[in-house]
């Protein structure tokens, strides 16, 4: 092969490249796939990728103001701490010899003595200590003196599609990427009405020159355009996308996003061998 | 009692209305107090900004059959 077809086709296969990343976020640009494709990504990333929530509440004294029913609700929205791979997913059978535990058991035992005091997510008491409240100020209910709390609960793997507690993102998007053409002849360099019709700061002049400071701020609503149409051109480039995310802590932002694409390929892959049954079955 | 999670996107707001109330009765402007918890997106600024916690009021209360004194 020469060097020339090799260069040629590592610009025309699927890369990923990290634009941003921290603790609880990441944006990621995706090159060379389709939008479709990107989108399915973003879809899995909100519903199919498997987090821990409480979700039986065993109540045996709640002497608050809350019903059993909202402050079980509650407890459920509390993100836990995901150990992957220690608990089994809902579709892994659960009693085989041997298997992965279905649920992680936690206790929230607490009773206010002489004046009143606000229940917090850290006063919740684990058995594992992997699983564990993503944030422990999270106020769950208050209570007078002499009301208490007994309730112990159970926390299973689930998806987003079933219930939003089990989601691991709060923000999950797709865009395309802004492509900003800068006409080189014409630009005075000095009026900078486009530098100040951007609502986001993208643009900028510097050294005398009209330049481009943070293409992924562009929302590519081209007011720049509006602002100079005969040199400014906002296009999108629709084999590229940017994606998003923001993670609410129970898995980190990198996996969640390696996850997502282990859940698409075992879509396709059921899909394919149910095809197969099928069309075994029409001959 | 403030909610666990934003009703629009998810993100937990629970751990962060106790703070803000700190900052604001200290006499700071709700704007820089909702930048200083953290809260970009409108919809969960609004959930802190338009709650109005009143279960402290209901405290002296109890409820009918369950413990706690009067
Ligand atoms: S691109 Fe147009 S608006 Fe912007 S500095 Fe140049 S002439 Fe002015
Ligand atoms: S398209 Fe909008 S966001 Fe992008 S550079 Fe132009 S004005 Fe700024
Ligand atoms: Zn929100």
């Amino acid at each position: 092969m020469t060097k020339k077809s090799t260069s040629k086709k590592s610009t025309r296969s699927f890369k990923i490249e990290f634009i941003e990343e921290s603790d609880n976020r990441i944006m990621v640009l995706l090159r060379n796939i389709p939008v479709t494709m990107a989108n399915s990504i973003r879809r899995v990333i909100i519903s199919h990728v498997p987090t821990l929530a409480i979700e039986r509440v065993f109540i045996f004294r709640n002497d608050s103001l809350m019903n059993d029913d909202m402050l079980a609700h509650r407890l459920g929205l509390i993100p836990l701490t995901t150990p992957l791979g220690k608990y089994a997913l809902p579709e892994e059978a659960p009693d085989e010899e041997g298997s992965k535990p279905e649920y992680a058991e936690l206790t929230l035992t607490i009773e206010a003595k002489d004046k009143p005091i606000t229940v917090l997510s850290s006063d919740i008491k684990s058995k594992d200590p992997d699983v564990k409240p993503v944030s422990g100020d999270i106020e769950i209910v208050r209570l007078a003196p002499g009301q208490g709390i007994e309730a112990e609960m159970w926390a299973y793997m689930g998806r987003g599609k079933d219930h939003a507690k089990w989601s691991p993102v709060s923000v999950s998007v797709v865009r395309g990427l802004p492509v900003i053409r800068i006409k080189k002849t014409g630009c005075n360099k000095k009026c900078k009405k486009c530098v100040e019709a951007c609502p986001k700061g993208v643009l900028a002049v510097k050294k005398g020159q009209l330049i481009v400071k943070d293409l992924y701020k562009c929302t590519t609503c081209g007011l720049c355009m509006e602002a100079c149409p005969d040199i400014i051109k906002v296009s999108i480039d629709e084999t590229s996308s940017i994606l998003y995310l923001e993670s609410i802590g129970q898995l980190r932002p990198i996996e969640i996003l390696s996850l997502a694409f282990d859940e698409v390929i075992k879509k396709l892959d059921d899909f394919y061998s149910s095809l197969n049954e099928v069309s075994l079955e029409n001959v | 009692m403030i909610p666990v999670r934003c009703f629009t996107c998810g993100a937990v707001i629970g751990d962060k209305y106790r703070k803000f109330r700190e900052y604001v009765e200290g006499g700071m402007d709700p704007k820089e107090a909702l930048d200083k918890i953290g809260l970009e997106r409108y919809c969960c600024r609004r959930m802190i900004l338009s709650h109005v916690e009143i279960i402290d009021k209901f405290l002296i209360y109890r409820r009918l059959g369950t413990g706690g004194r009067d």
